[in-house]
């Protein structure tokens, strides 16, 4: 990336930053997930999106809200408890400052996608800046909404090609009254999608299921009342070594998660996989014997994180196997210079990518490398 | 426009040379070319516009599909894809000299994966036979539009169903894992993956709700969840639509996510009870049923929590539907209210616009003096946890009162979007309202839509005339775009 970065303070400054800076252009924003994805082109001009920070309304009674997509998710939750409400979103990376926009853009998610999805499914309405300079609106202010295409879509995961996100309206849910979270010791990673199970077969409905240091958490979401009776008959259900946890113990445990999730080691490459479900306790044993380690895994989901030799062999087997299993994988952090593989394996729907991306961006001047090979750099083009 | 009016199929010889060819990959009794045949595909559930389509064809596989679409691709002829045809927005309203893709055919149910909670399906399967196949491992299909014993997970797909449980479990595209789709050149493709989260640009779910305008689902694979454990119910009667609706964002407000939140009117209910005799109360002038399932203990604490709301704002009955076929009579009134209304007025239209949630008081009053300045009768049934309207603007043909009524029920929506909402909450634009889609969205955002329409389909050939405004179908133009209210207000800015 060039040094040149710009820093627009609205619509309108992001919109002709864009439209009037030659070349690549790389959206940026508390650059918490800059080495996520495909590397981007070397003479990128960076746009921060930062200056588009702030609540733009919420509407309480609704349950919505519109945000610039440079503000931090963590100041929009604090903003939002003070109303009792949230965005029922907690990717690891929240901690760090990311921006709503980099989270929706890098399609990152944490543990109660369980119970919530990401955000492509709590992004009710966008703002996009294409590269042309056309702003364009999708969706709107109300949760249910069919009218027009969903762009919001094409934008998540997009890393920034296509266009570059400038507001986002999200749908809110109620911050829970009380939350309990009970643990269950796994004995291996094979032993994962049944453990997983034992807990989802149960009817106490766990707003998040997570593998993490040889334990399974499974986090409860409700009424005072309603959690305590709930995790009180999960652990009779659960039997043996199974416990509720103290609110500390929870809470650290809860951390030690994200710690694991969100690492940034200087001599791996982080990787997020997913698969179906009872696929992923075998993946996973496959993979540490490769060399993984550091594994978090949402056995009800079959979304894992992990790190792996920052070898560019290994990556590419890791993308190659699950691939073999359907799944999906990308590159997260990774020592600079590490020339590692960000994804995996063209999928078929490239050619849709491709053709769309024509529509949008011909000289792919947004994000461009980001999503490489799938979409490829131009002929020609700096790179 | 579409013509009210049948009109003939034109360009006969096309439609010869198109069907000899369909016959070389297909079955002859899967191509249909007679008058009469043609005719039962004419309209969806908008019967309003017609249109008889020169060929229909009925292939029995994803090959088959894909064969007939490179056949459409290759003499660009426009095609539409169509499923039980129960859609009400006229998105599978046959192009004149296009094809017809029925779907019905492909209506297995491949795979129950119970451990995996997913189903895979062929998207002429009926939605209620999704939980039907699902309920003995405990497990279901959570969108539940009204119409589905009769729609198919295919149409589901292409409209973004929705349902009365939406509320709480989302619509069909936070339910869809994986697609397999017919790309408008015959090309196949696989969008999503056997996990929600997926890398890289979602166009699983930018193909989720497109209208049927970006390819043909083939092959579909959803989440099924856990039934839960407890299901509580309620029918609530209220002395006026206003405490009606202040009793829905009471219940908001008290951190309480109901599975469903639904709406009637006096008119309404007057219809269902004479249709199924639900045990509503017909003098009331209003009534809520709020659902609520979930573990039992938490069930039971917010169901009286609920209660007590509903009382507190002057509920006037409060039913507690308390077995499962009680239940079953509540939901059955309010599921068969549209098909009621036919009861007590020769013709209506239903309308599916949608406002933010706080404006519901607002928004129903200015439909009942919108409708007494008109001279017409609206019933209203509707999804009071979402905002998501279905005013029915009853209205007698034969009275030469149509034109009128869709006059009237068009300014319906075009309100909800004044008001802050949206034209369609789960019905879908189609043909009915692409002429209003400039009430919504700015050119600039229209034209950003027809590039992805333009990246999947560039010929343009899939269900064309849906979703975004034509000359040839609005006239000149479409009418002109407004500013949301909170642009005007100045809360937020478009440039």
């Amino acid at each position: 990336m060039s040094t040149t970065s710009l820093s627009p303070g609205s619509l309108v400054e992001l919109r002709d930053a864009v439209r009037d800076t030659p070349g690549p252009v790389v959206a940026t924003g508390a650059g918490t997930a800059a080495d996520w994805g495909g590397a981007v082109a070397a003479d990128a001009t960076a746009v921060s999106v930062a200056g588009l920070s702030g609540v733009i309304a919420h509407n309480p009674g609704d349950m919505t809200v519109s945000v610039g997509a440079g503000t931090p998710l963590s100041d929009l939750q604090a903003t939002l408890a003070e109303s009792g409400q949230r965005v029922a979103f907690d990717a690891a990376r929240v901690r760090r400052g990311a921006t709503v926009g980099g989270l929706f853009a890098t399609a990152d998610a944490g543990p109660l996608a369980l119970g919530f999805g990401s955000l492509r499914d709590l992004v009710i309405g966008v703002t996009v800046v294409l590269a042309d300079g056309t702003v364009a609106r999708s969706g709107g202010h109300v949760i249910k909404n069919v009218a027009g295409y969903d762009l919001a879509k094409l934008l998540h995961g997009a890393y920034g090609t296509f266009g570059i996100v400038a507001e986002v309206v999200l749908r809110l849910h109620p911050v829970s009254a009380a939350t309990r979270t009970v643990a269950l010791p796994v004995a291996d990673l094979a032993a994962l999608p049944a453990a997983g199970r034992a807990v989802t077969d149960t009817p106490v409905e766990a707003g998040a299921l997570e593998v993490v240091d040889g334990r399974l958490l499974a986090l409860l979401e409700g009424t005072e009342a309603g959690v305590d009776g709930r995790a009180t008959r999960l652990v009779e259900l659960l039997g043996g070594a199974a416990e509720v946890l103290s609110p500390a113990d929870a809470d650290a445990a809860w951390d030690a998660h994200r710690a694991t999730v969100d690492r940034r080691p200087d001599d791996a490459a982080v990787l997020r996989v997913g698969v179906a479900p009872t696929r992923l306790g075998d993946l996973l044993t496959g993979l540490v014997d490769l060399g993984g380690s550091h594994v978090t895994a949402a056995p009800a989901t079959g979304v894992a994180t992990l790190s792996v030799p920052a070898d560019p062999g290994v990556v590419e087997t890791v993308h190659a196997r699950v691939a073999a299993l359907g799944g999906t994988s990308t590159l997260r952090a990774h020592p600079a210079g590490a020339d590692v593989p960000a994804w995996g394996p063209t999928p078929t729907s490239a050619v849709v990518l491709r053709s769309v991306a024509a529509a949008f961006d011909p000289d792919q001047r947004l994000g461009r490398g980001r999503l490489a090979p799938w979409l490829p750099v131009p002929t020609g083009a700096s790179a | 426009m579409t013509s009210m009016s049948t009109t003939t199929t034109a360009a006969s010889g096309t439609a010869t040379a198109l069907a000899r060819e369909f016959a070389a990959v297909l079955p002859e009794t899967c191509v249909i070319t007679d008058e009469v045949g043609l005719r039962s595909y004419e309209c969806d559930g908008l019967t309003g516009f017609r249109q008889v389509p020169a060929v229909v064809v009925l292939p029995r596989d994803t090959e088959e599909v894909a064969a007939c679409v490179r056949i459409c691709a290759r003499h660009r002829v426009p095609f539409v894809a169509r499923g039980a045809g129960t859609g009400l927005s006229g998105g599978a309203l046959p192009v004149v000299d296009g094809v017809v893709i029925s779907l019905q055919k492909l209506r297995r149910i491949l795979e129950i994966d119970v451990e995996n909670r997913r189903a895979v399906l062929e998207p002429g399967v009926f939605n209620l036979d999704i939980s039907r196949a699902a309920g003995p491992h405990g497990l279901y299909y959570a969108p539940d539009p009204s119409s589905q014993q009769v729609c198919t997970i295919g149409g589901n797909v292409a409209e973004n169903s929705g349902g009365a449980h939406c509320l709480k479990y989302g619509f069909t595209t936070n339910h869809v894992l994986e697609m397999e789709v017919v790309l408008a050149d015959g090309s196949v493709v696989t969008l999503g993956g056997p996990t929600a989260e997926q890398a890289g640009p979602d166009l699983r779910g930018v193909f989720l709700g497109s209208e049927g305008t970006l390819g043909i689902c083939t092959k579909v694979t959803v989440r099924l969840l856990r039934k839960p454990e407890a299901v509580r119910t309620v029918l609530a009667d209220f002395p006026s639509v206003e405490a009606a609706g202040e009793t829905v964002g009471a219940i908001v407000d008290a951190a309480i996510v109901p599975a469903a939140v639904e709406m009637m009117d006096s008119l309404a209910m007057e219809a269902a009870e004479a249709a199924v005799g639900a045990g509503y109360t017909v003098e009331s002038p209003s009534a809520l049923i709020i659902e609520l399932d979930g573990p039992a203990e938490e069930c039971d604490e917010q169901f009286a929590e609920i209660t007590r709301i509903c009382e507190e704002h002057g509920s006037t009955r409060i039913h507690v539907a308390d077995s499962a076929d009680e239940r079953a009579r509540v939901w059955k009134g309010r599921k068969a209210a549209f098909a009621a209304v036919g009861r007590i007025s020769p013709d209506y239209i239903v309308q599916d616009g949608v406002v933010p949630r706080t404006r519901l008081a607002e928004v129903l009053a200015q439909i009942a003096t919108m409708g007494s300045e008109v001279g017409l009768r609206v019933a209203n049934v509707f999804h009071a946890g979402d905002g998501n309207l279905h005013p029915l603007v009853l209205y007698s043909e034969s009275a030469g009162e149509h034109d009128k009524a869709e006059d009237l029920s068009s300014r319906i929506a075009e309100l909800c979007v004044e008001l802050g909402g949206s034209l369609s909450g789960e019905h879908g634009i189609g043909a009915d309202k692409a002429c209003s889609m400039g009430r919504m969205f700015t050119d600039d955002d229209l034209a950003v839509m027809q590039r992805v329409r333009t990246g999947f389909d560039a010929a343009g050939l899939c269900n064309p005339g849906k979703i975004f405004p034509t000359p040839r179908l609005c006239g000149e133009r479409p009418g002109p775009f407004r500013p949301h209210p909170l642009e005007e207000a100045g809360v937020i800015s478009r440039l």
